[in-house]
């Protein structure tokens, strides 16, 4: 299985970093092609709401930065692991700053999905979502099921569903072999 | 009287469509005596640090008006909230921070989209020890750039009445707040209606007029990074 990881923790001292290098390297020994993206080493310029990408140069960013590289890594999984510390009750800015900039992968056009208006697909297969989440030093349940809510959204935007979270409270090899079942 | 601070979320800064929402509300709440409120663009380094720091004290009310981005909040807010953490301490150690009320405005038709992060705001107001005055939710805010001013009338005289609530009572009206969020998720009926709609060239009007102008009506199907969704 072909797995992308966005890590959207912006401090590569902190432990996060570590337990997802360690999670990537038990999903490679486990045979998976696991990528790595570490957000804060990208130039992500960050959504602008130009449209760029749908009117000007469709399925393109406008901007001149990494934002391909995310797009590219993303439809080029079959799962995606959204992963990133949790504080003030959601994920970082940094790993939200990575999805605006995945719009690019829908077209502008309207359909009616599920009951509701959505964009259309652009492409074919969408990765499936994953969450994992470094719990905050002040997050309770209840912001871990608002984010999970929030994120399923998202999923659900861009043609997928958000299949699996779990709170980074349990070894990271652990983590990886329930990972790798997802899908 | 307690003194308005209007903070616009949106990337796209005092051209939005956030703004155009967010200058209805503070003429109701100027209406309704407030004093004039201060505006703050977040997509502005200068007046985000400046919000940053305008975000203490009992005595404030901070609207914070936002597009929704992937059926969540932009990074931009994101960012503008985790720059608020350490007024989560200042509670903690006995200070006050000010009221909160929020106004997300989304793309889509129904307000549906926009309830996970109301919840979301919701509960940030909590954790931030501040009186919660609600969210203003409202689909179809895309449909602003294009329509002329007047079409929109009824839109400014909610949000107008939605400010004055705010200046009067400290937070909006509940059945006010039903009223400008409009369609909440179509029915079955109104489902079949908008599928056949989406069939027709005039629904996507707005993004083939930009295509054309552009040039790029014949690469709209582009797909640079894999196998294209054939329909």
């Amino acid at each position: 299985m072909r797995i992308t990881i966005l890590n959207g923790e912006p401090d590569a001292a902190l432990p996060f970093h570590a337990y997802l290098e360690t999670l990537t390297n038990r999903l490679l020994a486990l045979g998976h092609t696991a990528t790595k993206l570490d957000l804060a080493t990208l130039d992500l310029k960050g959504c602008t709401g130009c449209f760029g990408c749908w009117v000007r140069t469709p399925g393109e960013c406008s901007k001149c930065d990494d934002s391909a590289t995310v797009c590219r890594a993303v439809l080029g999984a079959d799962l995606l692991l959204l992963a990133s510390p949790m504080t003030m009750g959601f994920t970082t800015a940094l790993l939200k700053r990575a999805a605006d900039q995945m719009i690019p992968l829908l077209h502008p056009y309207f359909v009616v999905e599920g009951g509701e208006i959505h964009h259309r697909a652009r492409y074919a297969h969408y990765p499936v979502f994953a969450l994992l989440l470094g719990a905050g030093p002040d997050s309770d349940a209840e912001d871990v099921e608002i984010t999970r809510t929030m994120w399923g959204r998202m999923a659900r935007d861009l043609k997928s569903r958000l299949a699996w979270s779990t709170v980074a409270e349990r070894n990271p090899e652990e983590v990886a072999d329930e990972l790798a079942r997802v899908a | 009287m307690n003194s308005l601070v209007l903070l616009n979320g949106s990337p796209r800064g005092e051209r939005s469509n956030s703004m155009k929402m967010l200058k209805r509300v503070a003429e109701g709440w100027v209406r309704g005596e407030g004093a004039q409120p201060e505006v703050l663009h977040l997509v502005r380094r200068a007046q985000f640090q400046r919000a940053v720091e305008a975000f203490a004290g009992a005595d404030v009310v901070v609207l914070l008006g936002m597009p929704l981005y992937t059926d969540a909040m932009p990074a931009l807010v994101n960012a503008y909230i985790e720059a608020l953490a350490p007024r989560v301490e200042a509670i903690r150690a006995g200070g006050a921070n000010p009221t909160l009320a929020f106004l997300v405005q989304g793309g889509f038709p129904e307000a549906a989209h926009s309830r996970p992060l109301e919840r979301y705001l919701a509960k940030l107001a909590v954790r931030l020890g501040s009186p919660y005055a609600g969210t203003i939710v409202r689909g179809g805010g895309e449909s602003l750039q294009s329509m002329p001013e007047q079409a929109n009338r009824k839109l400014w005289a909610r949000l107008n009445t939605l400010g004055e609530q705010l200046a009067r009572d400290g937070r909006f009206g509940a059945a006010e707040l039903r009223a400008v969020a409009g369609t909440e998720q179509f029915s079955p009926s109104a489902v079949v209606l908008a599928s056949l709609a989406c069939r027709i060239p005039l629904v996507q009007f707005y993004w083939n007029g930009m295509l054309k102008k552009n040039g790029a009506w014949e690469r709209r199907f582009a797909a640079p990074y894999g196998p294209a969704f054939e329909k």
